[in-house]
């Protein structure tokens, strides 16, 4: 038995059952493998869940960077493509995360939720990759407060937590208000972050300060 | 707003105002264009942007239904105070053209397949930027094609801006609630109809196959292979916009041939298919050096009702103008009239309204027409002006007019404007009922 089929498995188990499965004993016997052996491959349901989540990352990253012109996007761009990929793979299996989304601490992007985790490590290497090439492209501007600049990958997993509630909750023809918050959300993120009004008003005020009379 | 204890004597006005607005609504952005050309300092816009000649780049910053609505409620800054466009500019449908990503998502989402994988090349930079939607330049098996993509969410979200301008039109008309209903139901029809790609496809080659045989005409091919829900892939046209086009200082003869295929094609519409493109800004039509004429987006159609049908163009034919009995009935089944006005009401509207058909129906009152001649469009302009500043009509706070006629209007004013650009002397062909007798002995 792979870590690949218990995974399968438990999907389908929460798929027709609608809820987890009583005990890790119950869920072997049924899958006829020894206890045991589940363990060589997870300790805990959760931690399959987890495995489940990181497994739809890692797909809508394979699968927006097989876009041919996905190298020549811009930073706003590729993330824009990612979340758009992501709500595409959610799609296509939207059941078992309604289902997955009812253990879920509420609401997402402000708790923490373990069977998020190695999705978040994850993502927060693929952001921080991105959030440095974005410095490199001045899409996102060099702040003089690193407290913030440290931030930014933290702002983007929210947003990302955000984006999946939004979708989860979203009502309309094939979730074209998600597209639309996806488009909006991430313009906007970006023209904050980018060089913005403020930049010129700080750099005003320290050259002001600097010169000012004594 | 008016309180209701005046409706009894002013009601009349408010149809008339409505009825300018109506017919002032097609005219108002062509004449707003026209003022363009003379105005040296958008010409350099124009230069940077193959589609300024469209009078839609003036609000490119306007998406949506919202856009839709202040063309509808007219663009004309008397009607549409500053205050409010910028209201309209300020709303949510200001937004940055799609993004690459969101472009190849709805793709895949329709067809399963990228942009990339569909077409031999694929422009993912939009070429240009319409109320609902965005256009693309793609090529395949060495055709040029153009792609045009709506913005997501846009069918669900004409109701509710609908309610969002209905206020507004409320204030700016002087219309009560009750009576403002019909003209926002019948523009609310025709949004979402414009909002539908499917239906957008069927009528477009529909109409396209029926008018074929119409001389100097052309019209793209419709590829329902690569078109969807929110997806329409049509050949991109070859041609000039009417300001362009004039640029070139084309001939009497050019410009003559390209307004008789306009007549004729409205002609042919109105008459034979009962359905009209009503959306006739020059934006939609491509013209040629050669004298052809070239038309785009079958998205607003007005599908003609027959009894209103009858009545507008009896109105048309000069001679029942003479048959006063045959129009007071033909102005009641239209709304001019309303039962509630006075004898003496009556008496002055239909004097109003008289004047403005025999405006109007001047080109059906000859064989030929030169709307190149100075002034007709003009006097059009200023005989509504000069209705909407009666005192009768300022005050007046109902609804006149069938809501049928808000775009038959539309669509005339919009065909006259475009053929007084032109200079065009054509022949004014009509149905044999319409024509008056004078021209038939």
């Amino acid at each position: 038995m792979t870590k690949d089929k218990i995974k399968q498995a438990y999907v389908e188990y929460i798929l027709e059952k609608g809820t987890q499965p009583e005990s890790i004993y119950a869920f072997c016997k049924k899958l006829k493998i020894k206890e045991a052996a589940f363990y060589e491959e997870y300790t805990s349901f959760p931690q399959i869940e987890s495995e489940v989540w990181k497994e739809y990352f890692l797909d809508t990253i394979t699968s927006a960077q097989n876009e041919e012109v996905y190298g020549t996007y811009s930073v706003r761009e590729k993330l824009l493509a990612f979340f758009y990929t992501w709500v595409e793979v959610l799609k296509q299996n939207r059941s078992y995360i309604l289902k997955a989304y009812e253990g879920f601490q509420k609401p997402i992007y402000a708790k923490r939720n373990v069977q998020l985790s190695e999705f978040k490590i994850a993502f927060y290497d693929y952001i921080n990759e991105l959030v440095l090439e974005a410095r490199e492209t001045k899409e996102i501007e060099q702040r003089p407060i690193p407290q913030l600049m440290q931030r930014y990958p933290d702002l983007f997993w929210a947003k990302t937590l955000f984006i999946l509630d939004f979708w989860i909750n979203d009502t309309s023809k094939s979730f074209e208000k998600t597209d639309t918050m996806i488009e909006k959300s991430v313009n906007t993120a970006f023209d904050l972050l980018g060089h913005s009004p403020l930049d010129s008003l700080l750099d005003l005020g320290k050259f002001l300060f600097q010169n000012r009379r004594a | 707003m008016n309180s209701q204890d005046k409706i009894p004597t002013s009601k009349v006005a408010r149809a008339t105002q409505f009825v300018k607005a109506g017919v002032k609504v097609g005219g108002n952005y062509i004449k707003h264009y026209s003022k363009k050309i003379l105005d040296p300092s958008l010409s350099k816009d124009e230069l940077h942007k193959d589609n300024a000649a469209d009078v839609y780049e003036t609000l490119s910053n306007l998406k949506g239904s919202a856009l839709k609505v202040a063309q509808m409620m007219s663009m004309d800054k008397n009607l549409l105070p500053r205050a409010y466009t910028d209201k309209f500019a300020m709303s949510q449908y200001s937004a940055p053209p799609l993004s690459s990503p969101l472009v190849i998502k709805t793709f895949r989402q329709y067809f399963g397949k990228s942009p990339s994988e569909m077409f031999d090349k694929f422009d993912l930079k939009a070429e240009n930027a319409a109320s609902i939607g965005q256009v693309h330049m793609a090529h395949k098996d060495g055709k040029k094609l153009a792609v045009k993509i709506q913005y997501p969410g846009v069918a669900e979200s004409i109701s509710s801006d609908l309610k969002m301008a209905r206020p507004l039109a409320v204030q700016l008309l002087k219309l009560n609630d009750a009576e403002i209903d019909r003209y926002f139901k019948e523009v609310e029809e025709r949004l979402l109809e414009e909002s539908n790609y499917d239906l957008e496809l069927k009528r477009s080659i529909e109409i396209t196959n029926a008018c074929a045989h119409i001389p100097d005409l052309f019209f793209p091919k419709y590829y329902p292979e690569y078109s969807s829900n929110r997806i329409l892939t049509m050949d991109w046209l070859e041609g000039l916009h009417l300001k362009e086009f004039l640029a070139t200082n084309p001939s009497q003869e050019v410009r003559n041939k390209i307004g008789q295929a306009l007549w004729d094609f409205y002609d042919y519409q109105m008459h034979t298919l009962r359905m009209i493109h009503a959306d006739p800004h020059p934006g939609n039509f491509l013209m040629t050096n050669d004298g052809r004429l070239g038309i785009l987006d079958f998205g607003c159609i007005k599908v003609i009702p027959d009894d209103y049908y009858q009545n507008y163009f009896a109105l048309m034919n000069p001679d029942t103008l003479e048959d006063d009995a045959r129009i007071q009935k033909i102005f009641w089944d239209l709304d001019f009239l309303l039962k509630e006005d006075s004898a003496k009401e009556q008496a002055f509207f239909s004097d109003i309204f008289k004047q403005m058909i025999r405006l109007l129906g001047r080109p059906f009152d000859s064989h030929t027409f030169d709307f190149g001649a100075e002034g007709y469009v003009d006097e059009i302009y200023k005989f509504l002006d000069y209705i909407a500043n009666m005192p009768e009509l300022k005050n007046s706070n109902s609804a006149r007019g069938s809501q049928h006629g808000l775009y038959v209007n539309r669509t005339y004013f919009g065909l006259y404007t475009i053929l007084n650009d032109l200079k065009a002397n054509i022949r004014t062909t009509k149905p044999d009922w319409v024509t008056p007798k004078h021209l038939k002995a």
